[in-house]
Formats: structure tokens, sequence, C-alpha cells
């Protein structure tokens, strides 16, 4: 665990504020984020440890112009209701009625007295002090009332380093189409099927994970080992901001060698490509990947509107032929890896599965493990038909998971009112020759 | 020696799976020779529903080869903590994949990670920590049985895989985990009848720079109990859940379309048939239909007809470094 090491400029940091979580690259002293309707200035935080708590304190000039951060003492945010010191409560509710006359302040008073009160503890305490029916909610209510107020005029903030546990997790809760819907539990069962350690060389197809597999894949391989990634993606360069926000050791980094599946493939069984052979797609384009037939036109085309970043650097040249690009380097790895073949296949593909894997199902050693990630059934279906046909993979299963989260307080416990339904679909097996 | 890394071909002493279908599988200890039950020593030969196996024909075998059984065939696959969890001797009930996937993946184990895990049970969990841990990590296994302590031991040794776990007989609920461990841990395990004895010797063997915990119990009150622990010893971001997998069985079904249209007309009968026997008549028309009878295919997914329905409750916490609690 490295959650004592210090924030840096050009760190990405996971902000939290009790539940919610959010990642942020910190790219320089005057970076804001901005949580709910605040905007928050982060140069304080620089130097400071992770896992630091932060208060929120209205810049003096202009407080609505936002918050900058001040470290504060953990006890400050600890227990509302023992700050509080309430001492009384009711049994039950036969005596509470909703009908809006329970809170003495108006809105209006509320947002004056957040200007003048030192802290959400005593703004929480004045407006306690004015609602009419706290004291005969009973306890278990009145700390739901708290943790309510205390939610929505909290001023603690924790600045974390991300972990994939972080990240995934604000990944599914904030845009779960951008890592494709993969969630927690079927990541860590990829992973398991997948059985990536830190020995081995593994194969990886993503075609956008924001780099949640890839950095997942990485991380269980581990800092100073010798397991190697090959990360296949279909655009000009893979999504990264997963792995990016790990900040894996370079040495470790270096071990994840990411390559345009046209480019790798082409190379490998047509050998040295020159430039004009390399002409990697981008993620959004209509292509399908199996019709490699009338790619070069398309792919010309296409380098015409938008061109390759990586051509672009070449463009003013005046280097010698014979300096290879970076992109040629990592090519020219991977075909490295691929003729000694791998020891598991991981595909997670927007595209249909069906000819990635006649593709890339050659490149994995027999007995290995293979994973599909399908955000459908329908599809994996298909695929289990024809691996079945083929005879090329054993144990083949597909399955999905159900995942339930509970409440666990005293006299209180009971599964969460909302749980998610959308687990995706995992198909794993044994390749045999 | 066929847990440390991927490897090719079958050497002898390996571990190996016997694939004869899903719901058929082996974990076998490649020796020529094994001691029979008068201490003699005689060939190896281990005996499927299809017959019969002379394990040392598989020394120097590629795994995922087809082999001869005298009454049929199977694959050789290598052991891996997937499949060994699938066909290991079950000592005590085990925690299967889905619980384990989550538990590593929420505990942020990976290589270098130093883990406590109690107890050792069976050794399904344990694998798959060491899997994740190597090589510069650590698993620290504890089981209060003696004869399972040493039989994980023994396992451990005889997979390759004993220098990266250290296995120790103790109850940790009486005696926690020992001083040498204060300080020690990324991550704490508990699968215990009494999970709540164990969290104050779980925060001594933290990290300073903090750490994650869970406990796995079957039973709702062992979660209650531990989370109000867990709380009242400084852990935070205190969750609780409930995982299972649901497998998928995929199937052609040809599913028989029944037409009813036709029962609404009289047919345009000939006059000869008039002169016939009308019920005769009806029941000819329902024959030609069954003839015609239109099947639509269809690829489904079911369900299977049992399945797990609780295995265990996970409660995960986190230990803030010393500096945040």
């Amino acid at each position: 665990m490295t959650e004592t090491s210090t924030i840096k400029v050009g760190d990405y940091v996971v902000i939290q504020r009790q539940k919610y979580t959010k990642l942020h690259k910190y790219g320089s002293l005057d970076s804001i984020v901005i949580l709910g309707k605040q905007k928050i200035s982060l140069r304080s935080i620089a130097g400071q440890k992770y896992f630091t708590t932060f208060k929120m304190v209205p810049n003096e000039k202009n407080p609505k112009s936002g918050f900058s951060l001040e470290v504060c003492s953990e006890a400050e945010a600890k227990n509302l209701r023992d700050a509080l010191n309430v001492q009384e409560c009711g049994t039950d509710n036969r005596n509470i009625l909703d009908d809006g006359e329970s809170q003495g302040l108006k809105a209006d008073d509320i947002d004056k007295l957040r200007g003048e009160c030192s802290g959400s503890t005593e703004l929480i305490e004045k407006i306690v002090e004015n609602s009419k029916t706290f004291t005969s909610k009973t306890q278990y209510s009145q700390e739901k009332y708290l943790k309510k107020k205390s939610k929505k005029y909290c001023e603690f903030i924790c600045i974390r380093k991300p972990t994939i546990r972080l990240l995934s997790e604000i990944y599914y809760r904030q845009k779960p189409e951008e890592i494709m819907g993969i969630r927690m539990d079927t990541l860590s069962q990829i992973v398991s099927y997948s059985g990536i350690s830190a020995f081995g060389n593994y194969l990886l197809y993503d075609s956008g994970s924001n780099g949640l597999l890839a950095a997942t894949m990485l991380n269980s391989i581990g800092a100073g080992t010798e397991a190697k990634l090959v990360n296949l993606h279909p655009g000009n360069e893979p999504q990264k901001q997963a792995f990016l926000a790990l900040g894996f050791p370079q040495e470790q980094a270096s071990r994840c060698v990411s390559v345009n599946i046209y480019s790798v493939l082409r190379q490998y069984y047509q050998g040295e490509t020159t430039l004009n052979g390399t002409e990697p797609v981008a993620a959004g384009s209509k292509r399908k990947p199996d019709d490699d037939e009338n790619a070069p036109v398309e792919e010309k085309r296409q380098r015409l509107e938008e061109p390759n970043p990586e051509m672009v650097t070449i463009e003013p040249k005046t280097e010698p032929t014979d300096k290879k690009l970076k992109w040629q380097l990592e090519n020219e790895r991977a075909v490295e890896l691929m003729k000694g073949k791998f020891d598991c296949l991981v595909i997670a593909a927007k595209e249909h599965p069906q000819n990635i894997i006649k593709a890339l199902l050659p490149f994995l050693k027999p007995s290995r493990p293979l994973v599909i990630f399908n955000s459908c059934r329908e599809v994996l279906m298909d695929i289990y038909v024809d691996l079945k046909a083929s005879g090329e993979v054993n144990g083949l299963r597909l399955a999905s998971n159900w995942l339930r989260s509970y409440q666990i307080l005293p006299n209180r416990t009971h599964p969460e009112v909302n749980m998610n339904g959308n687990s995706g679909f995992i198909m794993f097996g044994y390749s045999v020759s | 020696m066929s847990f440390l890394k991927p490897k090719d071909i079958i050497d002898q002493g390996d571990t190996v799976i016997l694939y004869i279908s899903i719901n058929n599988m082996h974990a076998i200890d490649v020796n020529p020779t094994i001691l029979n039950k008068k201490g003699e020593t005689i060939e190896n030969v281990f005996q499927t529903t299809y017959g019969a196996l002379k394990v040392k024909e598989l020394i120097g075998v590629k795994y995922g080869s087809k082999i001869k059984l005298s009454r049929g065939w199977a694959y050789v696959l290598q052991a891996n903590p997937e499949l060994w969890t699938q066909t290991l001797p079950h000592r005590t009930q085990i925690i299967y994949t889905p619980d384990i996937s989550m538990i590593l993946f929420q505990l942020e184990i990976k290589p270098g990670s130093i883990v406590i895990e109690s107890g050792t049970g069976s050794g399904s969990l344990s694998h798959y920590f060491i899997r994740a841990v190597k090589p510069s990590g650590q698993l620290h296994t504890f089981d209060f049985h003696e004869a399972r302590a040493e039989q994980a031991r023994e396992e451990f040794t005889k997979h390759g895989i004993n220098e990266f776990v250290t296995v120790y007989h103790r109850d940790v609920c009486q005696h926690g985990f020992s001083e040498e461990l204060n300080g020690k841990a990324d991550a704490v395990f508990l699968d215990l009848p009494a999970p709540h004895l164990a969290v104050p010797h779980a925060l001594k063997a933290l990290k300073d720079e903090g750490g994650r915990f869970c406990s796995f119990s079957p039973c709702i009150e062992q979660s209650q109990r531990c989370c109000e622990e867990l709380q009242a010893n400084g852990f935070i971001e205190i969750q609780s859940m409930e995982i299972l997998q649901v497998e998928d069985i995929v199937k052609t079904k040809n599913i028989p379309v029944m037409d009813l249209e036709y029962l609404k007309h009289k047919k345009p009968t000939q006059p000869a048939e008039n002169n016939e026997v009308k019920d005769n008549s009806d029941s000819k028309k329902e024959t030609n239909a069954k003839q015609e009878r239109e099947i639509k295919k269809y690829l489904t997914s079911s369900a299977p007809p049992t399945m797990p329905g609780h295995t265990g409750y996970l409660t995960f916490a986190t230990l803030p470094p010393i500096y945040a609690r």
C-alpha cells in the first residue's frame, strides 16, 4: 500500500466527500475541482499525504467564488450525534406530521447561517435547534436525519490515492458505458479466471474500458516482476486514463505493450511493415474488424482526414530512416511475444468477438484460460455454440453475477433498497490442443 | 510444482487436472508409484468413469493434450486455483471463485502484498492469495486445527508454492496473529465462527499505512457483531455484500408451432368424401396438420435448476493510515 505517499502535481487523485468519489487529474497547483455546484481550489493539497482530510473554507474575498482547502483534524469530522450532545429522543413516529412546518428556519436563513457558522457542525446544531420535531424522533431516525444534514452541508474532503477498487467504483457509478458496463464483481472474476499473476505473458483485446482492463491486469502482474501484457486495441491510441491514474512505476508500465490490432497482426503475418502499411484506425471507425480486404483504401482516406498523432511527429523527419518510431518498436515487441504465445487471452470487445477469437485464439498456448466479456448474453451464446463445436476450448461456461449490498446496523439490518441488476456476462474456458 | 507459474510439459510431481467433462474433473498427483493400504509400493493407476489411467504415462505429455483412458479419453490441464477449488479434497466447507474473486479485489491484493488469512480450512482461498502475492509477497495463514494446518503445509510444498506462505497452528481469537506480525499486513481476511473476536488483532496486524479487512460469514448475526466491532476499532468504509454467480445453460431448443387458424374454416371437402363418417374426416385433418407442423429453432439460455442461493456475507472495511485514524 502506498496510501502514505505524498500528493504531487501531475498525479491523478480521488476526491472523496463522504460516500461520493471522483477521479481528478491534479495537473497544476491551480487545479480546481467541481463538486456539485461548489468550486474547490486544490492548491493546498500538494505535498500533503494521501488520506488526509481537508476542510472546505470559503474564499475570503469572495465567498461565492468558491472554496479552498485546509488540513483539518480527524476529530472534527467525527460522530455528529455525540458532538451535538443529543440526549432526548422519542419512541416512535405517531406524533410526527409532515406539515412542512417542523423546520423553523427558512432556506434564506440557512444560507445566511452558512456564512456565519464556523463549521457544518455548528450549522447543523442550529438547524436541529430550530426543528420542532427532532427531539421526538426515535434515536435511529435522529441519526438518519443528522446523516442527511451532514451529507448536505459536509465540508470535509479526503484525498485518496487511486486504486483499481476505487477507480472501478467511480467509473461504474458515473459512466458504466465507458467501461463497457464491467461491474466490479465481473472485473474481479476476469482477473481470477484469466489466472493473471507475476509470471507469464498475457494477451488482452480491449476496445474501450478507459484503460481499466489493462490497468487491472498490469496491477495483478505487479511491480518488479517478469510477466508481460500485450494490450491490443482498435484505435490510434489505447484508452488509458485508468492506466495513467494508477501511476505505475516506469519499469512496470513498460511491460504493458499497447499496439493496434490491425497493425500488429499485419506485421506478424506479412513481416516488417513500412510506414504506409501501418495505418491504425480510429476507435470510432465504422469499419468492421473482419473486412481487412478493402482496408488499405479506407485507411488511407482516413489518414488524410484525421492524421494519426504518431504520423504527425514523423512529418518533419530529418532523422536517419533506420530510427524507428515508438509504435514500430512496440509492434516489434508485441510480435516477438506473439511468436512465443500467451498464457491467457482476455477479450472485452464492443465489436462482435467471433473474428477476434478466430484471430487471437491461435496465439494462446494449450491448457490456458480464455475469458470473454460482453455486455450482451446473446452475443456470447452464439460464441458458446461456436467454440463448443470447434473443440478448441474445454470447460466452457457462461455466467453473470448477482450482487447485493447490505445495510448492517444494530437492529436495522436489511439489504440496500436499490441494487444493480446488470453485471455483464463472462464466458471462460481452457484451450486444448 | 505445477502452481508456481504457467508451464507446458507435465513433470513428475506435478498436480494435473484430468478433465473428462465439466462436471467430471479430478486432481491427480503425477507419481509413477504410490503406497497401497498395506504400505507396499505399487504402480499408480487412477480409476475414472471411463476406465483406468496409468499415471506415469502422463510424464512428458504436453498440457492441454487429449489422452487415452482404457474406455475413453480425457484432457490434461495444468492445475490452477480455479480448477483446484473444484477438485480439492474437502476438509472443511470452502469458499468458491465468485466470492474469492471479490475478496481479492476488495482487499486490493497484488504481487508483494502481505496477507493474513484465518482459518486456512481446505486451502481453497489460500491458493488464490498465494498466486496473487507471489513472488515478493507472503501469505500468513492460521488454523486452530493442527491436522488441517499440517495438511495444508504439505499441500503447499507439493504444489511448489511453500516459499510464499507460512502456515500457523494457532487460535487467533484467543492469541492473535503473533507479535512478529504486528504492523506487517496489507490485508486481513477472516473466515471464523466469531470474527468479531479477531478484529482487535486485525487492527494490530495491519500496517501503519493502513490496509483492508474482510470477513466472510454465512450468518448475518456474525456480520452484525463484526461490523460493530470494526466501527469501535476505527475501521471505516464498512460495507457488506452478498455475491452469487448465475450460470447460463445454453441450449438450442426446437419449439413446435401450433396452427389453430385452420379450425375456423371448413375444409373445402370433395363430394366423394362427404358420404363418409364426419368424425373420421376431422381426425384426418389433424393428422395432416401434425405432419406439416412448423418448428422454430431458438438458441436459449436458462439458469440451472438448482444453484447456490447463499454462500456468505462479505464484510469489507478500510483501516486508515495511522495519521488519519
